[in-house]
């Protein structure tokens, strides 16, 4: 569904390259995760995908569309739920859906539907302006639905929500993987693209250091970890050891046998942990 | 449409048609000569010369030097009133003349009323009365020593002004008709003159249609790209020119309703509408491309500024000369309010219509310029 090879751009176009050798491909079905701190180049890269951002440097099709041709059509396939949410202020939920409808050239859903699958049922007639933030992003999600996108762009689509909206997002979200839509889901949260995605690429200062399934990751990066809480002159002290180690080891010993241990929980490595241990840096919210 | 309706800007354009309307209709539709007259003496040059000085003897006028007028070729017609002969007259040279200027003073306050400008030949008084849009004054004295006077008006003065000036120049309104019987008083051009209300609908038209229409299609996209739905509209299969045409088309229609609710009004049938209608549609189709091609330049609306301004300004600029018409350089011509206010002149005047079909497709073809230009340059800066 999306082919990338050796995409390179350079905001003013002096060399200095915002992502830089980007390589990946997306299968059809598949729900795919770009995953980076802010800065990493994911803007960037979603940029290009959905022609946003003029493609500089590299090969890409999207959806079966070279993006150095001008293909509006392609957009009948593509839905793109933005991060920032975008809607007319002025007009009600429904205007805006009703509005953004009529653009398509494709069979598009009833708005009234949407809004209520994004749990904003009973505010089709309120403006959008009178829309708290959470209920903007709902809004601007549910619009990304509106042509039945064979492939979705989502650019952390459940940021600023709160956990029960969240949760029906990523609901939805499964559903349409289940129906067969393809996602690209671009996120700092890796709870989420644990949770969502088959695959997952890290990028950091514009290049992607691995591409693989959480899975895999977890299975090759993931040693099995223990947390444990001891007191050492008083104080309550934490260390995460891991039993694969063998300095690790003789350090659990140590402790067990010198200090008065208050927690001992063994866990696996998080997709964040592995993040950080194969690019270096932290994951921090933008 | 739906989204302009329920924002400011489009009311913003109505609530100023009708105050534009109100303004209007306070002007007078007529006016003596605006502080200014013209006056020729035909009489021997003594008592001319003792006139004036019994004037200024009195305290009701004084010398002010010399002023300096340029006469430009001019084409015009002349209708006599009174046997309803039209003469042609046309006059090819450009030529600088200084008249003899004084202050007509109110004799109990010292108060200045008006300048009056003494001017040598008839030919000379006739140019300026067209060209100023002035009324001049012919004094006459015959061999017997009766005066009389002739009038070079404008074509638009009510009978209630014509009798005025009889009784101005007669010792008792009782002598009025048998005054009139005697004296010829010929109008400039009468089917090409606006009066003083009318005259300044070309200007409120102009305006409406360039300055309202550049900074409200500026701020319709600048709104957008504050929204963030512009960027919306590009991840659909619509084409970035149409939704420039919408936002256009919504200038378009506020300009109309906001122009014809000034104009038909004022003007009522005389003008030819369809031609009138035509040059609107042009001309701010036009300045509205203008401002997209400059929206495109900016991220938002506090960083145009600098450059909206600019524009504004200079857009104003041709006003100076369609009220002061000695001020008229050809660098103005450039600016392309100026062939808008002679040409919304022009179709009130039902005057030259090939000069107002030709700017209508100058108009035409450089709004498509402007408007493929600014495509290229949305499409290019979509996330700026």
């Amino acid at each position: 569904m999306i082919s990338v090879k050796d995409l390179c751009h350079s905001y003013n176009k002096d060399g200095n390259f915002a992502v830089r050798n980007i390589t990946f491909e997306v299968e059809n079905g598949e729900t795919f995760g770009f995953l980076g701190p802010s800065g990493a180049g994911k803007s960037t890269t979603q940029g290009i995908l959905t022609g946003l951002l003029e493609q500089q440097e590299g090969e890409v099709t999207v959806a079966g569309y070279n993006l150095k041709k001008t293909q509006k059509e392609r957009f009948n396939r593509i839905g793109v739920s933005f991060e920032q949410s975008n809607v007319y202020g002025k007009l009600t939920a429904k205007e805006n859906l009703e509005y953004y409808a009529k653009l398509f050239d494709v069979p598009t859903r009833d708005p009234l539907e949407l809004i209520n699958l994004v749990g904003l049922g009973g505010k089709e007639n309120v403006r959008a302006g009178e829309f708290s933030k959470g209920m903007k992003h709902r809004l601007t999600f549910a619009r990304s639905m509106m042509n039945n996108p064979e492939l979705w762009f989502l650019d952390e689509p459940t940021t600023g929500l709160d956990p029960t909206i969240a949760a029906t997002i990523k609901d939805i979200i499964r559903e349409k993987t289940a129906e067969g839509t393809t996602s690209f889901l671009t996120t700092h949260n890796m709870f989420i693209a644990d949770e969502l995605c088959d695959r997952v690429a890290f990028i950091i200062d514009g290049e992607i250091r691995l591409i693989d399934a959480p899975k895999n990751l977890k299975l090759q990066y993931g040693q099995k970890l223990i947390d444990i809480e001891y007191v050492k002159d008083g104080k309550a002290v934490k260390e995460t050891l891991k039993t694969v180690d063998e300095l690790d080891r003789k350090r659990i010993g140590e402790i067990v046998s010198n200090y008065e241990i208050q927690t001992m929980h063994s866990k696996e490595a998080t997709l964040e942990e592995i993040f950080i241990q194969v690019t270096g840096k932290e994951l921090l919210a933008e | 449409m739906k989204i302009a309706a329920r924002g400011y800007y489009f009311y913003v354009e109505i609530v100023m048609a009708i105050i534009l309307l109100v303004i209007l209709l306070f002007v007078s539709e007529t006016s003596l000569s605006g502080g200014k007259q013209f006056v020729h003496n035909d009489m021997p040059e003594k008592v001319a010369e003792l006139l004036k000085d019994k004037s200024i003897d009195r305290g009701d006028a004084r010398l002010a030097g010399f002023t300096e007028f340029r006469l430009k070729p001019a084409e015009f017609e002349i209708t006599n009133q009174e046997t309803g002969e039209t003469s042609v007259h046309v006059f090819e040279d450009e030529k600088f003349i200084e008249l003899e200027t004084f202050e007509m003073l109110d004799s109990s306050t010292g108060e200045l009323e008006e300048t009056v400008y003494y001017v040598e030949t008839e030919e000379d008084l006739m140019r300026l009365s067209h060209s100023e849009r002035k009324v001049g004054l012919t004094v006459d004295m015959n061999a017997r020593g009766r005066v009389s006077f002739k009038y070079y008006l404008q074509g638009y003065e009510t009978d209630r002004l014509e009798s005025l000036l009889y009784v101005l120049n007669n010792e008792s309104p009782g002598v009025v008709n048998d005054r009139k019987d005697r004296q010829v008083v010929r109008t400039l051009g009468i089917a090409e003159t606006l009066n003083n209300r009318e005259n300044l609908v070309p200007v409120f038209l102009a305006y409406i249609g360039s300055l309202m229409g550049f900074f409200i299609v500026m701020a319709y996209i600048f709104y957008d790209k504050a929204e963030g739905v512009i960027r919306a509209f590009a991840v659909t299969p619509s084409v970035m020119w149409k939704y420039l045409l919408s936002k256009v088309f919504v200038i378009l229609t506020t300009v109309v309703v906001s122009s014809s609710i000034f104009v038909i009004p004022v003007m009522g049938a005389r003008p030819n509408y369809l031609l009138f209608y035509i040059f609107l549609v042009v001309t701010t189709f036009a300045i509205a491309s203008l401002g997209l091609l400059v929206t495109s330049y900016f991220e938002s609306i506090s960083k145009s500024f600098g450059g909206m301004y600019a524009i504004m300004i200079s857009l104003m600029i041709p006003a100076f000369s369609y009220y002061i018409p000695s001020f008229d350089p050809l660098w103005l011509r450039f600016f392309p309010t100026y062939p808008m206010l002679q040409g919304f002149k022009e179709i009130l005047l039902n005057g030259d219509v090939g000069y107002v079909l030709t700017y209508s497709f100058a108009f035409l073809t450089g709004g498509l310029l402007l408007f493929v230009l600014a495509n290229i340059r949305f499409k290019k800066t979509l996330t700026a």
